[in-house]
């Protein structure tokens, strides 16, 4: 008898699925959870694991990563590397941290969800590492993170960013609380793993990667590195979930995928728009946030969309608009409204950056450079009260994102929607579209205008506004040049660089 | 910059702000584990509060029985961190490893085994795959709506420890089915788990724990009724068992699962004296659910002491029903609920 290979044995693992008798299996299963909306459930026996990989393999592999990036956090923390990092870069890892920890902790329970209620058994093994992945992820950032406390009282927001009431993090939390955590297990594995890990994510983990280590951060470059190892094996499950949806169902995989795509690049665009085409040194600088998304998201998303015989979503010129704008009105938007952020925004508008901005973007300046034309006047006036706001912004009551945030001064309009009595406002006429479709989900919630106006907000100002969102004087975003950038050319590292 | 770093210096921060003044360094689970779950307000998911998520949660997290508002102080008595965890697991599955070489290449067993022997593996072994899914289902419930990460984490070791345990079952129904090809390893489980009646009070516990949504209830009856007897009959009565057949390399899998079995009961038993020294009125409410399943959990010790005993000579199941409840009890006194606890 010889020792056995993991296919000997991987299918007899996998027959796990019995016929209830003592319960009502739909009970056992519910629709809610699982969100098979009429699939029958013999439809899932054809799911197939993408990849497969043993329990033995598994802890042997890991634990040799977890070895390796141990390693390298340990010489890293020797080096004392922090200090010397570009406060550009530095603030893309304070919003890289204090935005995605949590969400790697919600991925655990979404995969847990998956273990419990999918509706095939391979599914709900397989969703056992995807749940151990995640907690690896979130454990990761959160020790990197605390490593860095005593340099930086912001990496305190890898762990508490989720707690408090932070505008952008409201944003984060709202999108990912409904396709992880209230979504059914089809509808999260085509939202989040499909469109979001597999489509978003990975990609975005790559760049970032490579970024970081182009910036010096080894440390960050490398735990980036590692968690997309194991993203870009476990974020596959959307594709077997996808197959069985498109033979029965193909209207509302479009219908799933089209919503999660324009949502999950809403937040892209605030969170890693601004990120590449701003806080990066010009000079480190890649490739423009629109070409990396036309290079690695487009073109991925329009072949999946096109292997499947799916179409590309109805608002596709819609959302080439505002590949062009939105991260550029995020941008403006953010480091205006800088005290309500838990980093320093880099203004980033030096004769250098905008000559790149200009050169990727050829209406930049029209559209958006008139704008910090202003402001680098204020700020070279001494007039910095003008270049801070003294309320909030209208905010979109899908995407929580500030009204007007997806496209420049030249295609604003009103997008509005009475549902029961009340008018729900969006960014724009795709984020009235998803909330129409479906305005029982989206509806109850209050967006923090919502609850200013409600006066759940006290005092009713900037100030009460900025306590409830937790905001203390020690990670209050200010500019991360100090403004070196507007004040004065002649000071300007990245012009005299050139 | 000077003037930068010595703001820092002077806001030079220790730990997590969330974990206040712990009076000292907190050890490196605590800062991996703690406070991350961020759905502990009024309205759980930042969602409308008529949404299914915010319902369930509401319903089966916090309008259940169980009273705690502190789980962020408790702590897993095995601190496990993802690190730890895949390197303890690494080891056990290598130990495991080592075994399946021994048995396996060095001097081979299979073969050998008699016909009781296969008889048992067959009916106490191979159809346990089924059962042990069902634990995973459960330990995957119980980390999804746990009020706490430090709860939930050790809810998703416990799952994969599951499916370590499935992997391992299917690992061994293989081989048998290779060296047997005729006694219906790999084949006959789904029936004996479906149709036996010896295995019916375990399936019918199963199936009612899946319907089993309150969170408090889903805990208790898992890992203090059902789980805890089921793991003493299908691993250590069956090694027992499994060993006075000559079917070592089986016993010796099924002491080395039973320590994930032990360490389950360590995380649960300290999750409900957590609960007690929180608020005293938990130890009636854990009492209860305990209750409610006592009829099950009598069942399944009756049913799986019939089920290993007659494959060993000089094996009572009355007195194997004995050591089941006395390993129960002793169970329950470990979570505190006894009144001289």
């Amino acid at each position: 008898m010889a020792l056995l290979n993991r296919d000997d044995w991987y299918d007899i693992a996998r027959d796990v699925d019995w016929s209830f008798s003592y319960v009502d299996r739909d009970e056992a299963f519910p629709e809610a959870w699982v969100g098979a909306n009429g699939i029958p459930p013999e439809a899932w026996e054809d799911w197939e694991e993408p990849f497969r990989v043993s329990y033995r393999d598994y802890v042997k592999v890991q634990r040799e990563k977890e070895t390796g990036v141990g390693a390298i956090r340990d010489a890293m923390i020797r080096a004392d590397l922090y200090a010397h990092l570009d406060p550009g870069h530095r603030a893309s890892s304070h919003l890289h941290m204090g935005t995605t920890c949590m969400v790697e902790q919600m991925a655990v329970t979404m995969q847990s969800r998956f273990c419990r209620f999918a509706p095939s058994p391979k599914w709900r093994s397989l969703g056992v590492f995807g749940m151990l992945d995640e907690i690896r992820h979130a454990q990761l950032d959160l020790r990197f993170s605390h490593d860095l406390l005593k340099d930086e009282p912001r990496f305190d927001w890898c762990q508490k960013a989720f707690h408090t009431n932070e505008w952008g993090v409201i944003a984060v939390r709202n999108f990912f609380d409904d396709v992880m955590l209230n979504a059914g297990c089809i509808e999260a594995a085509l939202a989040t793993s499909l469109t979001v890990e597999h489509g978003f994510t990975n990609m975005q983990f790559v760049a970032l990667a490579s970024d970081a280590m182009e910036a010096g951060d080894i440390n960050f470059s490398n735990l980036l590195s590692s968690i997309q190892t194991d993203e870009a094996r476990h974020a596959q499950v959307g594709f077997p979930t996808l197959d069985v949806v498109i033979k029965h169902d193909p209207a509302r995989a479009q219908r799933i995928i089209d919503v999660a795509f324009w949502r999950a690049f809403r937040l892209f665009q605030t969170l890693t728009g601004t990120a590449m085409d701003y806080y990066t040194p010009v000079e480190k600088r890649k490739m423009s946030f629109k070409e990396f998304m036309l290079e690695w998201i487009v073109k991925h998303h329009e072949r999946i969309l096109r292997d499947y015989g799916l179409k590309l979503p109805w608002y596709w010129d819609k959302f080439l608009l505002a590949l062009d704008h939105g991260h550029h009105a995020l941008h403006i938007g953010t480091w205006f409204w800088r005290p309500t952020l838990f980093w320093k925004p880099n203004g980033g508008i030096s004769p250098a950056e905008r000559r790149w901005l200009n050169e990727k973007y050829p209406s930049w300046d029209d559209s958006w450079g008139v704008l910090w034309d202003q402001i680098i006047e204020n700020i070279r006036a001494g007039r910095m009260d003008k270049t801070l706001p003294e309320t909030l912004p209208a905010l979109c009551n899908l995407t929580q994102l500030p009204l007007g945030s997806a496209i420049d001064r030249h295609h604003l309009g009103k997008q509005q929607v009475e549902y029961e009595g009340r008018v729900y406002h969006f960014d724009s006429d795709v984020s009235r579209w998803v909330f129409e479709l479906d305005p029982a989900r989206y509806a109850g919630h209050m967006n923090v205008v919502d609850r200013f106006i409600a006066g759940q907000i006290q005092p009713m100002n900037l100030e009460g506004g900025l306590n409830w969102m937790g905001l203390t004087p020690d990670v209050m975003g200010d500019d991360a040049y100090d403004y070196r950038w507007a004040r004065d050319e002649a000071e300007q590292p990245l012009q005299a660089a050139e | 910059m000077a003037q930068a770093a010595g703001n820092r210096r002077e806001r030079r921060r220790k730990t997590w702000s969330s974990l206040g003044d712990l009076g000292r360094k907190p050890t490196e689970y605590e800062v991996v584990t703690h406070g991350m779950n961020h759905t502990a307000g009024e309205t759980p998911l930042e969602m409308g509060p008529d949404v299914h998520g915010n319902v369930w949660l509401k319903k089966y997290r916090d309008d259940i029985a169980l009273k705690v508002d502190n789980w962020d102080e408790f702590r897993d008595p095995d601190q496990l961190t993802y690190g730890k965890y895949v390197r303890l697991q690494d080891e056990q599955e290598a130990y495991v490893d080592n075994l399946l070489e021994e048995y396996t290449e060095r001097r081979p067993s299979d073969e050998t085994l008699s016909s009781a022997a296969l008889a048992c593996l067959g009916s106490c072994l191979t159809p346990g795959r089924y059962l042990v899914h069902g634990q995973q289902m459960m330990a995957a419930y119980i980390q999804q709506i746990a009020a706490s990460s430090y709860v939930a984490n050790g809810a998703s070791f416990q799952a994969a420890d599951q499916l370590r345990r499935v992997q391992r079952i299917a690992y061994r129904t293989k081989q048998l089915d290779l060296a047997h090809p005729t006694h219906g390893f790999g084949s006959n489980e789904r029936g004996i788990w479906e149709s036996d009646p010896l295995w019916q009070p375990m399936r019918e516990a199963t199936e009612r724990l899946l319907v089993t949504f309150a969170w408090d209830e889903a805990l208790i009856a898992t890992n203090l009724v059902v789980k805890p007897i089921c793991d003493d009959i299908f691993l250590r009565q069956f090694a027992r068992v499994a060993r006075s057949l000559d079917a070592g390399l089986d016993a010796l899998i099924a002491d080395n699962l039973y320590r994930d079995t032990e360490r389950h009961q360590r995380f649960a038993t300290a999750a409900c004296r957590h609960a007690i020294a929180a608020d005293r009125a938990n130890r009636d409410v854990i009492w209860g659910h305990v209750e409610a399943w006592q009829e099950a959990g009598e069942a399944i010790v009756v049913a799986g002491a019939k089920l290993v005993a007659q494959h060993a000579d000089g094996m009572v199941a009355g007195e194997v029903e004995a050591e089941l409840r006395s390993a129960w009890q002793q169970l329950q006194r470990d979570a505190g609920l006894t009144h001289d606890a």
